[in-house]
């Protein structure tokens, strides 16, 4: 079978998933990265987080506000990816990984599909069993993560051709490079804040010197 | 500019309407009926009890009180018991407050020893609590007398037949001084006493006023102090481990007695989670941890601004035949009222010197729907009225609570015809419905009202899904597989010919 590699590209993905140790080499070896399909199967990490928090059932849901908001959604989903795509790439060049930037995003999306899966069953779970049954549900999302998780260290390992340790070591160091680049994200966006208040006191500053309101 | 001014006043004219609109309906009162909803918002709400009388000790002829500290109804006479602590006088009127007598000197009956037959006489000094019961046709009276550190045992008269004094046991630290706050007693004359000074729970007495040791202390609180003593445990010795300061329960502060002998205590303390409000068994032990939680919020949720945090301290519990659970908040000034299941039903009080409002609320006790608070720098009683709003709840929430679901349903709908807001209603009514067996009506009372209550009408709905629809689901996926089946095969058959006739086409 490994030689018989020859699928479309929306394929690989759930190859990866029934193959959580070779797949990723395979990807490798065949140059399977695509970024479309990387880039949908975000999509659907973002549908399945607000799917999560909408659909869930009323017995299994745990927040509840009033007025829902998107963005701490998508921040919490798409955002946090790409920072994830973003610092371990930026770390692992510094330690001799092989992986392109277009290939960790590649392979953690791969990677991400078990957890997809599993939230969509949780969703449609969640609406038709009780709380008596929720051991079920906690067992869904439960292995969901935890393959997912098997999933992108298979997937750091390979891409970047690393040994095991060094692979978790490159995961636990990509964490905290994930914290400072969130941290001088937001340094950024106050400091534009201000900048851009600035500039909007002095437009009415002017405004009101020429009398043209 | 003109469209930004324009939209201003629509919003301005928007905010007062909607202000306008949450005024309640009973809007002469001082305060401002509310009730929380699912989210632990607060809603305004009818008020449940409203004002009826404001006395003071000189509408009733006994000379101004003088920070009156407690108060008890009797609720077999209806006399109340006022200790009115700095004249160091106990005040019994009646249960219309009309007439009073004070009782300020007690005589010793002749049981006693000599030295005290001798003197014969005694008064109270700054009194604290009282606690009245009746024993073999007889009144007894148990005044808190504390700074005389002692808890008097009475008739109406006067005649102490018992001191309750401070322990010599060992079991009673020595250190620990003997000034009781609050006293209960119990059927069995059992004599519960609470004492500031002391955080392992009240002291008990035997009715021949031996020492039984302490009943119903409170949980330690898990606070960073706890953690912290528990790190240094690890390496320090004994002797240095006696220094550091223990972490310890918080005190009782107040307590009552039910009708079927439970005993409830409260804690006033903002920091208190656990075991603000506690049910005891016999075994002092508290009953309410049985309905499955391990920490309940009593009063106002806490809330922050500025800085400062603020919370209820809960000071003084009452509960009245039916169960219904009146906590008195001394920080907001307001009054808690719980049905015996400790569902919310109606706030009431608050800050000021208008009627209805306390500066220093003290105590409160109840009666035939009507509720005693005390304020000690106002010095006054002050009486609550159930309104027919009130009635009605207590009404409903009563016979739901014994069972009565589907009887309970009209009381609700009305409840929910007067106020929209008022969320207990959407629980009972959804148990109504679920009782009926009208499931899915049920589960449109429960959402975002009842988890719990959700469940189970969501489980018999399902039920009765699967039961109506099992024989076309069965047969939808029995047709389902044949039909996979036969199509797996027809494929292979054409991939087969395809082969073939690819195979013809490449040696060709």
């Amino acid at each position: 079978m490994r030689f018989d590699l020859d699928m479309p590209a929306w394929k690989w993905p759930f190859y990866v998933a029934r193959h959580p140790f070779e797949g990723f080499e395979d990807v490798r070896w065949k140059k399977a990265y695509n970024s479309k399909v990387a880039l949908v199967i975000v999509l659907c990490f973002f549908i399945v987080t607000v799917a999560a928090r909408l659909m869930t059932g009323f017995v299994f849901q745990t927040n509840f506000e009033k007025v829902f908001n998107v963005v701490p959604l998508f921040s919490s989903s798409v955002i946090i990816f790409f920072i994830w795509v973003v610092g371990n790439w930026s770390l692992c060049t510094l330690f001799n990984g092989e992986g392109k930037m277009q290939q960790v995003m590649c392979v953690t999306a791969y990677a991400l599909v078990p957890y997809i899966i599993s939230q969509v069953v949780y969703i449609f779970a969640s609406n038709i069993l009780t709380r008596q049954e929720g051991t079920i549900l906690s067992f869904i999302s439960g292995l969901g993560l935890v393959w997912s998780a098997v999933l992108v260290i298979s997937a750091m390992k390979a891409v970047h051709q690393y040994t095991m340790p060094k692979t978790i070591l490159a995961i636990i160091f990509t964490i905290v490079a994930m914290v400072i680049i969130i941290l001088v994200l937001i340094l950024l966006i106050s400091l534009f804040q201000q900048i851009v208040m600035f500039v909007y006191s002095v437009y009415t500053e002017l405004m009101y010197r020429f009398n043209m309101s | 500019m003109p469209l930004f001014k324009k939209i201003g006043a629509a919003a301005l004219a928007a905010g007062m309407t909607v202000s306008c609109l949450t005024l309640p309906a009973s809007a002469d009162e001082a305060y401002y009926g509310y009730n929380y909803n699912w989210w632990n918002e607060p809603v305004p709400s009818q008020n449940g009890y409203v004002v009826d009388r404001v006395v003071t000790g000189v509408d009733l002829g006994v000379g101004t009180f003088s920070e009156p500290n407690d108060i008890f109804v009797d609720n077999e006479t209806g006399d109340i018991y006022l200790v009115d602590t700095n004249n160091g006088r106990i005040v019994i009127t009646d249960e219309n407050l009309n007439s009073a007598t004070v009782l300020d000197t007690f005589t010793y009956t002749d049981e006693f020893p000599e030295d005290k037959s001798i003197v014969k006489k005694t008064n109270l000094d700054s009194p604290k609590g009282i606690f009245v019961t009746h024993y073999k046709g007889e009144t007894l009276l148990y005044i808190a007398d504390s700074m005389n550190s002692r808890v008097l045992a009475c008739y109406e008269d006067g005649r102490i037949f018992f001191e309750y004094t401070r322990p010599s046991n060992d079991l009673y630290d020595a250190d620990i001084s003997f000034r009781p706050d609050k006293v209960v007693v119990d059927n069995a004359l059992n004599v519960y006493v609470v004492i500031p000074s002391i955080t392992n729970g009240m002291v008990q007495f035997s009715r021949e006023g031996t020492f039984n040791g302490y009943y119903g202390a409170n949980r330690v609180e898990t606070t960073a102090e706890v953690l912290q003593n528990a790190f240094y445990s690890l390496f320090m010795n004994r002797e240095q481990m006696r220094k550091r300061a223990r972490a310890v329960a918080i005190e009782i502060a107040n307590c009552d007695i039910d009708d079927q002998g439970f005993i409830y205590t409260v804690t006033s303390s903002k920091n208190a989670d656990k075991d603000v409000l506690k049910k005891l068994n016999p075994a002092g032990e508290n009953i309410y941890l049985n309905m499955g939680m391990d920490q309940f919020m009593f009063g106002d949720p806490p809330l922050y601004y500025g800085g400062t945090s603020y919370a209820s301290t809960i000071d003084d519990v009452d509960v009245d035949s039916e169960g219904n659970v009146f906590l008195l908040d001394f920080s907001e000034k307001r009054i808690f009222q719980y049905s015996d299941q400790l569902d919310l039903e109606f706030i009431f009080g608050g800050e000021g010197s208008q009627k209805g409002l306390f500066t220093s609320p003290t105590a409160i006790e109840n009666l035939n729907g009507k509720v005693y608070v005390t304020d000690g720098r106002k010095n006054t009683i002050t009486t609550f009225k159930l309104t027919e709003f009130g009635k009605m709840v207590h009404d409903a929430v009563e016979m739901f609570n014994r069972g009565l679901y589907q009887e309970a349903k009209e009381p609700f709908e009305e409840i929910i015809l007067r106020d929209s807001n008022y969320w207990f209603a959407y629980i009972g009514l959804g148990n109504a419905y679920y009782t009926m067996g009208e499931n899915e009506k049920a589960m449109d009372y429960f959402y975002m009202n009842s988890k719990g209550g959700y469940n189970r009408a969501f489980k018999e709905y399902r039920m009765d899904m699967i039961r109506e629809y099992f024989n076309i689901f069965m047969i939808v996926v029995l047709i389902l597989i044949i039909a996979l089946v036969v199509l797996s095969k027809v494929i292979k058959v054409i991939k087969k010919k395809k082969r073939a006739a690819g195979g013809d086409g490449n040696a060709v």
